[in-house]
């Protein structure tokens, strides 16, 4: 997981129907590329079978522990 | 007890208006008089309702004279973030493009707080639509440390930690996403509880991150925080993500000692690069906790850096979602670091935002595992004491993000993870600030960090320190 472009910022934003210039396209990417830095060790490992709920059967499962 | 109502914790204060040692009247007056005094140095206040809550008042010592208590806090009167939906109430959500807007429904929270007797000030100052660490707000003006005024607050829920440090109301409902509730209670040396995902109904309060978002209080004590979250929390069909687990006796909780508990203290992360000073009263107060019959222990959790880069991922998207009608429409209406911060989310693809939010389990899952063998963990909320105004005001410049993060190290990934976090005044600085410490638990034991934090209160008075008008 790299982190995105200002090039590649400014083409997912106006796909988005949000448009921004190269000045805040080059903004935003160093404002959020630290955090595909950070997450980059996840991303990309997870297995087939984890939905997004197995937060909620992880939380509920220590209540009745 | 103080001759001076408004000094009084929420706790004390209803029980002297039901035992009619002091009317809703006088305790409404003594509160107005302090916002009176303060709300020029301070600008927690959105609105100040004076009229209508001497009016309340009176009506809730007519009913508690004819023997009709609405319930547990009648006749208190309280201020909340200004995100709190109160029907035919403005609420302004801290922004300009709300300024206007006028409440249909109660938000749920506020509601079983109402039926419970409270009565409304007015409405508290907050960052704009709640995405800031730091308290500063280009729309209504930065809110004031009562501790140093040239200090912040913390945000985003500044108006209440400014407003509960001065003692201008009892308690004041915050929200936590990535620190909300546990940055001001920090900055501004009052109690404040970042509760589970999912104990407190949403509904009716706005919305940051769906998936992150918690309401919670801030007031003067543990207890007090236990009195509001035993009001407050349980289900709620307006919200299905408010979960129908049992709701404890929390304020029993907070009578118990903690002699025999295990309370850990993290080898690495929050107790890397900490300001000399915080790191002195992380020491003090786990020798506080250690005499009052606590063992304390080291534990090694799971990497945190990555749960901050997850939580990152999923507000910035949950955030531009909410607001991108309004982003498309009316970006000129947003302050600059707030809208350069919605603008971020617009460069999250739509699976590395699915990738955040799938491993949110197995990441709650390692992080239980690691904390099996302790009752809680301790850390500090943030490396530092509060900042001056001044060198926090980075708005949209390249720096801010750095700013930002480094404010919201130590409370993210607690929203990442959806577990409970009280924070609680441990100390001052030697130039007078307050630096707070968060207690973080298990899913849904909100009730072990209420007795924690109670019994550290029982045993130090940081708590009860009053900041004087300069």
């Amino acid at each position: 997981m790299t982190r995105p472009t200002p090039k590649g910022i400014k083409a997912i934003a106006d796909v988005a129907g949000v448009p921004v210039d190269a000045e805040v396209a080059a903004r935003i990417a160093n404002s959020i590329g630290p955090a595909f830095e950070g997450f980059a060790a996840v991303a990309g490992t997870l297995p087939f079978d984890l939905e997004p709920a197995s937060f909620l059967v992880v939380q509920t499962a220590k209540v009745s522990t | 007890m103080s001759a001076e109502p408004a000094l009084l914790s929420l706790t004390e204060v209803a029980q002297a208006i039901a035992q009619k040692r002091f009317s809703s009247r006088e305790v409404t007056k003594s509160c107005l008089d302090r916002i009176a005094q303060w709300q020029p140095r301070l600008n927690a206040f959105l609105a100040i309702e004076a009229d209508e809550a001497l009016a309340a008042a009176d009506a809730a010592d007519a009913a508690l004279a004819k023997g009709s208590a609405r319930g547990a806090l009648h006749g208190v009167p309280l201020a909340h973030k200004d995100m709190y939906y109160d029907a035919g109430k403005i609420v302004t959500c801290g922004s300009k493009i709300r300024r206007e807007f006028v409440a249909t429904s109660t938000s749920t929270a506020l509601q079983r707080l109402k039926d419970a007797g409270t009565i409304r000030l007015g409405s508290l100052q907050m960052v704009e639509f709640a995405y800031g660490p730091t308290g500063h707000n280009t729309h209504y003006g930065a809110v004031h440390n009562p501790w140093g005024l040239d200090h912040i607050t913390g945000g985003s829920s500044s108006g209440s930690g400014s407003a509960v440090a001065a003692r201008l109301t009892f308690a004041a409902l915050g929200s936590d996403t990535g620190g909300s509730i546990r940055m001001p209670a920090h900055f501004c040396g009052v109690t404040g509880l970042k509760t589970t995902y999912g104990r407190i109904s949403r509904a009716g309060a706005m919305p940051l991150s769906q998936s992150l978002d918690t309401v919670g209080p801030l007031a003067r004590t543990a207890e007090d925080c236990a009195l509001l979250l035993g009001l407050m929390a349980g289900a709620d069909p307006k919200d299905p993500t408010a979960t129908a687990e049992p709701v404890p006796d929390y304020m029993a909780a907070t009578r118990e000692s903690i002699t025999g508990l295990t309370i850990g203290v993290p080898s690495a992360f929050y107790v890397d690069d900490l300001d000399p000073e915080v790191e002195r009263i992380l020491d003090e107060t786990i020798s506080v906790l250690k005499r009052e019959g606590a063992n304390i222990v080291q534990v090694e959790l799971p990497d945190q850096r990555q749960l901050t880069a997850a939580a990152q991922l999923v507000v910035a998207v949950e955030a531009s979602a909410f607001h991108k009608r309004w982003l498309i429409e009316r970006p000129q209406d947003y302050g600059p670091q707030v809208l350069m911060r919605l603008q971020n989310g617009l460069a999250i693809p739509g699976v590395s935002y699915l990738e955040a939010m799938r491993w949110r389990g197995p990441a709650l899952a390692a992080f239980l595992a690691a904390v099996a063998g302790v009752d809680a963990v301790i850390a500090p909320v943030a490396p530092v004491a509060a900042p001056t105004l001044a060198e926090s005001d980075v708005g949209n410049s390249p720096d801010a993000e750095s700013v930002i993060q480094r404010l919201t190290r130590f409370t993210r990934p607690i929203n990442y993870l959806g577990l409970p976090s009280l924070a609680i005044p441990s100390g001052f600085t030697k130039n007078g600030l307050p630096v707070g410490m968060q207690l973080i638990g298990r899913s849904f034991d909100e009730a072990m960090l209420l007795r924690i934090g109670a019994a550290f209160q029982r045993a130090t008075d940081f708590h009860e320190r009053v900041p004087e008008p300069a």
